[in-house]
């Protein structure tokens, strides 16, 4: 415990005025240009996620109160799952990571953003998009292949908004400053990249020229599973690896580590997905290659994992000052549960008990909320403040945010997983009646239903407090918002 | 890392890995597959599928059937799908090659239906008394609006030709004859509901057959309630879909009222009216009626069936309760007989 607050770049402010520090000028310029399409995806973001919250609430009641509202058909809950999870997906932390990839595309490019009508024209035709799938998919239009339910209609659309941004992203890099390509680029750009050719592919095999049978599920499967790993996943590792080492003003402890772990993450985590069809009609050796795969990330979960320790390791205690530190940290500590708990749920003893429950539920959670929401959220607590030039306006707001997040998403993942172990015991004992294994996972079920409003008390609290960023009511001030207050505590080392 | 051309190439390099291996390449592999059939060049197996089928399969998708009820069946040293009942052996890609849009499914908060078709119980007709039979029958058994259902006393005798109708068609059905079961007119909804021929809204010339159905029988869930349409029947999943908890308390599944009609009795009970009882009945002078995308959701259920043997896969013998009324279809070595 030999850091302390004090002399640690904790307190970089938002908007320098301290003159002759060109560095933070030539920021504070680009973080300016950035100013308008990223809050756009981020205003966009956050109105998806409030959306998609209400929407989970429901869908999570709905499971164990059938009955409610169940006459309506487009309130039914095999539609309105989903639209939750598709207004999750791409409302929410599409748009928010693409926002923070603008942001960050722009700083380590080391120019001011150019171009910024494309990604205003590619919000507003993701916002279209989003919002006429969701439409479809409540009308009955949905095509029923995880992750890629919008009708073809929203995917097209979806699909032309990305490529302005994708567009725009291999244009700044024409323009970037300096040799260098710092590994959070090398995530975004892959990022960049394969999110087009995995969604370009999963449209045309399913659906343009759709492949036979039981392929079509594969495909299905290696489309989501690349969405979560090269999408969201990419994004919020070269989020971490900026975070990190800039709130706590410290280089990354190894780029040779990380070199390694973001090969081996491109590789491994593409080759998973048809563990999931475990025990499925299909040829074995498409699932042992993914469960070998699986073992295989742990690979890059450790380099990463292990880079990410080493260059915190002395400055754990600055997490209880930085809210960007904190919500970084627990969400790339989650990736490592999120591997792990992929990995275990893998094993074909273990996917024999846990494959067709609520167990892959808790997985998709850790990955998509645990891991990437976390993680952006933090990034959002540290641009935000340095696109609308006002601090955060109240500590206790981001403390609760962070503990409801917290708390929820962790009770969550208990529910679903322990539920799921047990629904899979019930179901795997052929003397018990079926129906004993969905009374078994019930009772988990509303223990979920409760995380759930802690989940939503948590993103209606951040919400209200980004509304009031957004309208210029944040404190205007040359330092942070803290978590706790620094001064008082600078020298107790607690 | 410096330069971008060794970046771009690893990106590119790697994800085209993962694409070619993981769905080009499974692609070629079993991306191609035809019907099996016998020496003979007869019984094909799978069969296309009806137009009901195909609607029916997108009704099922619209209203997310999938996120609870998965459509295979796990090989016997994982899960306990065969000694539930669920099916006679593995599911195999095979099986699906005729289906436009595969719904495996990742999750069982329902029974798995790979083989709900072939569960329709011959055996369960004969306990309940007739008179619940044949009305709950036959009006399942109306499947097209347009023509008019067959009056109740026509039900069981139209069973065997509504049996048989889809399996004429092709030359295929030839080795697996009409099941010797089906004396009453508890199976006919489910063939009849299968049949493209009693749908205007279909048009393929062959039939989604349930080859041999009588071969899995699962535990009984739900149990089967005196005064009931024969459970697994067309009738009995149109009660089902109406009001779940009418057939099962603790089951969770959502009622899909809203792919049912209200309407007034017009000179007598339509024929496909539901017979329901207790709360769910509707008031005097009324009944209640599946749509016709109701109908197709049925059929597309009465359809699944992979009881068929498959000469790749191993049948698991007497497993899963042949019901002993039940012929087994010929060529199977499968259920003890």
């Amino acid at each position: 415990m030999n850091a302390t607050a004090t002399g640690i770049p904790l307190k970089e402010p938002a908007v320098s005025a301290v003159a002759g520090d060109t560095e933070q000028l030539e920021r504070a310029y680009i973080d300016a240009s950035t100013r308008v399409p990223v809050l756009m995806f981020y205003t966009s973001a956050m109105a998806w996620l409030i959306l998609g919250t209400l929407l989970a609430g429901f869908v999570s009641f709905k499971l164990h109160e059938p009955d409610l509202l169940s006459n309506v058909s487009f309130l039914t809950w095999g539609r309105v799952r989903p639209a939750h999870m598709n207004v999750m997906v791409y409302g929410w932390a599409s748009m928010a990571g693409m926002g923070t990839a603008i942001w960050l595309m722009a700083r380590l490019c080391r120019t001011v953003l150019r171009y910024p009508l494309l990604l205003v024209a590619g919000a507003c035709f993701w916002n279209l998009g989003v919002f006429l799938g969701v439409c479809g998919i409540l009308l009955g239009d949905s095509t029923g292949y995880q992750w890629l339910e919008f009708p073809r209609y929203a995917a097209i659309i979806l699909f032309v908004a990305y490529t302005l941004v994708a567009s725009w992203a291999v244009l700044m890099f024409r323009y970037r400053r300096g040799e260098q390509i710092y590994i959070t680029q090398w995530y975004l750009l892959g990022a960049f990249l394969w999110f087009p050719w995995l969604y370009a592919a999963g449209q045309l095999m399913l659906f343009a020229v759709p492949v036979q049978g039981v392929l079509q599920t594969a495909v299905g499967w290696w489309f989501a599973n690349n969405l979560l790993f090269l999408w969201f996943g990419a994004i919020a590792l070269g989020t971490a690896y900026y975070m990190i080492p800039k709130v706590i003003g410290r280089p990354v402890y190894s780029y040779h580590l990380a070199t390694i772990g973001f090969w081996t993450y491109a590789l491994f985590s593409s080759w998973t997905g048809m563990q999931r069809l475990i025990d499925g009609p299909f040829p074995a050796w498409m699932i042992t290659a993914s469960i070998a795969a699986t073992i295989l990330t742990m690979i890059p979960v450790a380099t990463v994992g292990l880079n990410h320790h080493m260059t915190m390791q002395g400055y754990f205690p600055l997490m209880r000052y930085s809210p960007t530190l904190r919500f970084t940290v627990f969400g790339a500590m989650s990736y490592t549960v999120f591997s792990v708990v992929g990995l275990l749920i893998s094993l074909r003893s273990v996917a024999s008990y846990v494959n067709f429950t609520q167990a892959s539920i808790a997985y998709s959670h850790l990955g998509l909320y645990a891991f990437f929401t976390m993680v952006i959220f933090g990034s959002m607590y540290y641009i935000v403040p340095r696109l609308v030039g006002r601090e955060w306006r109240y500590a206790s707001l981001i403390k609760l945010h962070f503990w409801a997040s917290a708390y929820g998403i962790g009770l969550m993942t208990l529910m679903l997983l322990a539920g799921g172990f047990s629904q899979g015991l019930s179901m795997e004992n052929p003397t018990l009646a079926f129906s004993e294994s969905v009374e078994t996972v019930l009772p988990y079920l509303r223990g979920r239903s409760l995380a759930g409003l802690l989940l939503t008390a948590s993103h209606f609290i951040f919400a209200y407090h980004f509304g009031l960023m957004l309208l210029g009511l944040g404190r205007t001030s040359t330092v942070p918002t803290f978590l706790n207050p620094v001064e008082a505590e600078t020298s107790g080392g607690h | 890392m410096k330069g971008l051309a060794p970046l771009f190439l690893g990106i590119f390099g790697t994800f085209a890995f993962s694409w070619v291996g993981l769905t080009l390449v499974p692609n070629w592999q079993i991306g191609h597959l035809n019907p099996q059939s016998d020496e003979e060049g007869t019984d094909f197996y799978p069969q296309p599928q009806s137009g009901m089928f195909e609607r029916g399969a997108r009704v099922y998708v619209a209203n997310g059937c999938v996120y609870c009820h998965s459509e295979q069946v796990r090989p016997d040293y994982a899960g306990a799908d065969i000694e539930r009942g669920w099916g006679n052996r593995r599911s195999a890609p095979r099986d699906y090659i005729f289906e436009r849009q595969v719904l495996l499914g990742k999750m069982r908060m329902g029974q798995d239906l790979a083989n709900i078709g072939a569960r329709v119980p011959a055996e369960q007709a004969s306990p309940s008394p007739v008179g619940a039979a044949a009305p709950a029958g036959s009006p399942a058994g109306g499947t097209s609006p347009a023509a008019p259902p067959a009056p109740q006393g026509a039900a069981p005798p139209a069973s065997p030709a509504a049996k048989q109708s889809p399996s004429s068609s092709p030359p295929a059905q030839a080795g697996s004859p009409a099941p010797g079961g089906s004396p009453s007119g508890a199976t006919s909804p489910a063939a009849v509901a299968a049949s493209p021929a009693t749908s205007p809204g279909s048009s393929p010339p062959t039939a989604a057959a349930p080859a041999g159905s009588q071969t899995g029988v699962g535990p009984p869930w739900p149990i089967q309630t005196v005064g009931e349409p024969p459970m697994y029947s067309a009738a009995w999943q149109h009660v089902h879909l109406y009001s779940p908890r009418s057939i099962n308390v603790d089951s969770n599944m959502p009622s899909y009222r809203f792919l049912y009609e209200k309407r007034r009795i017009r000179d007598q009970r339509s024929a496909d009216a539901l017979k329901l009882t207790g709360r769910d009945a509707p008031p005097e002078g009324w009944e209640i009626v599946p749509t016709y995308d109701a109908k197709c959701l049925v059929a597309y259920m009465m359809a699944l069936n992979q009881s068929h043997p498959l000469k790749d896969v191993r049948s698991v013998s007497g497993a899963p309760a042949a019901p002993a009324g039940a012929a087994s279809p010929a060529p199977s070595p499968a259920p003890a007989k």
